[in-house]
């Protein structure tokens, strides 16, 4: 029996391996953007300037607040009506990017704030302009404190995507949604799906977890 | 070199220092003792900006403090030694010497190497070059920082109790770099506790409390003759640990 | 345009968008519960010492945070039936979540029991606790002070993942906001009434976080 509907699932591994790239490729785009934007949100965050902190605090509560189930549909339905209209895909990086983006710039503000205030005074007694402080002192401590964190992000980040298939775009779970309808065994589709997902992840959350170990070591 | 008007600082309600007026001669050595806070910390934070102040007049090597644009030139000026070290972790001891010289001025790689190798041989640490702050016991990061504010060739050295965190058989190797400069010429103040040193080199001796300047005066007649009761009492205190 | 919100259309969706509330709560307190049980068992299995009893835990938590929440979803929603094991989708939505969530919850408890000092434990080895008293009496207490703060956050990150339920065609907050959009082509109207269903738990919930925290950094008690 089963091995009936493994091999007329395996019919559509095209499908499936589509899926698989489009869950990488949106995960990988969105990663990116989302990692730039997100440091500069932290930078203001965790900057002198109060008011460009507290303000950009709000947006980025809202989209740490709401699902983000709601947040793609935001993206996909409401932006058409400002006049932007974006297709599934880029609507998905839009939505992906923007939340990693605000769930970063938090990591990376409290990164910042971790590092010892004595850090920024010896590079200000030397000399250095804020700018200077910031990018060969401050950050890159910031940055050895976070990766572990960061890293978690990106897991979530691909687990996310998933929700990106209630669009229409065809990812690693619509595949499987896709192939369901036809091959009527959930628990071997999605098995399968839940594999192809475990592959990409599970080494990152190992990755997080090692990370976060050997942080704990360093320092000391 | 280093000009104190009438300077008055608060943090809040706080009267952290009073109608500070001080003269520091070039090549001059001054060591700042007091209780704990009355305010040496905060006196010398303000000669490089770390602290500002609300009143009074504060000129150093000609520049007037209340400028805040020359500030940061004024800083490649001074360097600054702290209690905690405040090493960079992420980088080598070398790339701590160089890093203000090769970025703040413009030296090239191999110039700030070479003086960097030179101060670190210096104050004795030409094998532990390549090691990061935390391979490096308490008194050879404290050398390394003093390292690294020489290595931008100051001219003037500020120390906030350099030795206070320190293992007692630490004290002397950072202490006998610090005469060493005293020796050199270089115009010092020095917030400490180690009355040898000040015995040693000190050219004046200030007594703070309270965030007033109570006593100034030559190490002999500070430690033999104190003109105040409060100095009095504190150096009984400090002498009799 | 957004400047333009029908709200007289967000009023009279008003009882709906309250009843998705409720649902919302509801499922979100459910699986909040159901994920305890789990990350209780879960992490009492992954801490204790026989490596044959370690092994599903791991496993089980591994592979919950290895993939998404909406594939475990459709794995129990077209895996079920199956099996022949027909359930309410409001149901499949409420274990899908727990699932999910208790392996969160596993690792959340097993950070802060191994967040406690080994000096604590070795204290109480020396006064003749044995190792259920040490569990209860010393290590429990104290690991659940620190777990308080990442244990709301969990209920945050639920209550935000309950909106997948909505493509399982559970009707809840997410849901019955798309019915303003389906019913009247109002889009906007309808995702702004949802998210601020949202928005209010997650303030609710976050002011919770900070209280505890304040009341608890007092010193001494950290
Ligand atoms: N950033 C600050 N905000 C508020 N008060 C401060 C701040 N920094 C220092 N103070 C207060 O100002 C006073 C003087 O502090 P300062 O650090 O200059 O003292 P100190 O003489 O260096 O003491 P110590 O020997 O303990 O280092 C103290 O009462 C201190 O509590
Ligand atoms: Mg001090």
């Amino acid at each position: 029996m089963v091995w009936f509907y493994l091999e007329r699932i395996f019919g559509y591994w095209p499908v499936l391996l589509k899926g698989m790239g489009m869950t990488i490729g949106l995960s990988l785009l969105s990663l990116v953007i989302g990692v730039a934007i997100g440091f500069g949100f932290g930078i203001i965050r965790a900057g002198r300037n109060r008011w460009a902190a507290r303000a950009l605090g709000l947006y980025i509560d809202f989209f740490r607040a709401t699902p983000f189930l709601v947040q793609v549909f935001i993206v996909f339905f409401i932006l058409p009506q400002v006049g932007i209209e974006l297709s599934a895909f880029a609507a998905g990086v839009v939505a992906l990017s923007n939340m990693a983006a605000c769930f970063i710039g938090e990591i990376v503000a409290a990164g910042l704030k971790a590092v010892p205030p004595g850090q920024s005074e010896a590079a200000l007694a030397s000399g250095m302009t804020r700018a200077q402080q910031m990018r060969l002192v401050v950050m890159p401590q910031a940055v050895r404190i976070i990766t572990p964190s960061l890293v978690g992000q990106f897991v979530l980040l691909i687990k996310d995507s998933s929700v990106v298939s209630a669009i229409g775009l065809l990812d690693l779970t619509r595949s499987g949604w896709l192939i369901v309808q036809s091959v009527p065994n959930g628990l071997l589709v999605f098995g399968i799906v839940g594999v192809g997902y475990f592959i990409i992840c599970y080494p990152l959350i190992h990755l997080s977890r090692r990370l976060e170990r050997r942080g704990q070591a360093a320092f000391l | 070199m280093i000009e104190f008007s009438g300077v008055n600082k608060w943090f809040g309600s706080l009267h952290v220092l009073r109608d500070i007026s001080l003269t520091v001669a070039r090549g001059e050595v001054v060591v700042v003792c007091g209780p704990s806070g009355s305010g040496k910390s905060t006196l010398i934070r303000c000669i490089n900006g770390l602290e500002p102040f609300q009143s009074g007049r504060l000129l150093v090597d000609g520049t007037d403090l209340a400028d805040r644009k020359a500030l940061l030139r004024l800083r490649t000026e001074v360097g600054f030694v702290f209690q905690s070290f405040n090493l960079y972790p992420h980088k080598t001891a070398l790339e701590n010497v160089t890093l203000a010289p090769i970025h703040v001025r413009r030296l090239s790689r191999a110039q700030a190497e070479e003086r960097g190798r030179a101060l670190l041989e210096k104050v004795g640490l030409a094998d532990k070059m390549d090691s990061y702050p935390h391979q490096l016991s308490g008194g050879q990061q404290q050398r390394v920082a003093i390292a690294r504010s020489l290595c931008m060739q100051p001219k003037i050295m500020l120390f906030d109790e350099p030795t206070s965190a320190l293992d007692p058989e630490m004290i002397n190797e950072v202490l006998d770099v610090m005469v060493g400069l005293a020796r050199e010429g270089m115009t010092m103040m020095v917030v400490t506790h180690e009355m040898g040193f000040a015995r040693k080199v000190a050219d004046r001796v200030i007594f703070m409390d309270r965030g007033a300047i109570v006593e100034t005066a030559p190490p002999e007649t500070f430690f033999t003759a104190p003109a105040h009761a409060r100095t009095r009492d504190f150096l009984s205190k400090i002498l009799h640990q | 345009m957004l400047g333009g919100l029908n709200t007289r259309v967000m009023l009279e969706y008003l009882p709906e968008i309250w009843q998705g509330f409720l649902a919302t709560l509801f499922l979100s307190a459910a699986s909040f519960v159901g994920a305890m049980v789990l990350g209780v068992l879960a992490c009492a299995l992954a801490i204790q010492p026989l490596r044959w009893l370690r092994a599903p835990a791991v496993v089980y938590v591994d592979a919950i945070r290895a993939t998404p929440l909406l594939a475990q979803l459709y794995f129990l929603y077209f895996g079920l039936p199956r099996l022949g094991v027909v359930l309410p989708e409001m149901l499949i939505g409420i274990i899908a979540l727990s699932l999910n969530s208790g392996a969160y919850m596993a690792e959340i408890i097993r950070s802060g029991i191994l967040s406690i000092p080994r000096g604590q434990v070795e204290a109480g080895m020396s006064t003749g606790l044995s190792y259920l008293q040490r569990m209860r009496l010393i290590v429990l207490p104290q690991a659940l002070r620190v777990t308080v703060s990442p244990l709301i956050g969990q209920a945050i990150v639920l209550i935000k993942d309950s909106s997948l339920l909505s493509l399982i065609s559970v009707v809840e907050l997410t849901r019955a906001g798309q019915r303003i959009a389906i019913d009247r082509f109002m889009p906007v109207e309808g995702l702004v009434a949802t998210a601020l269903g949202y928005l209010v738990l997650y303030y609710v919930l976050k002011s919770a976080a900070g209280a505890w925290q304040a009341r608890n950094s007092l010193p001494g008690r950290g």
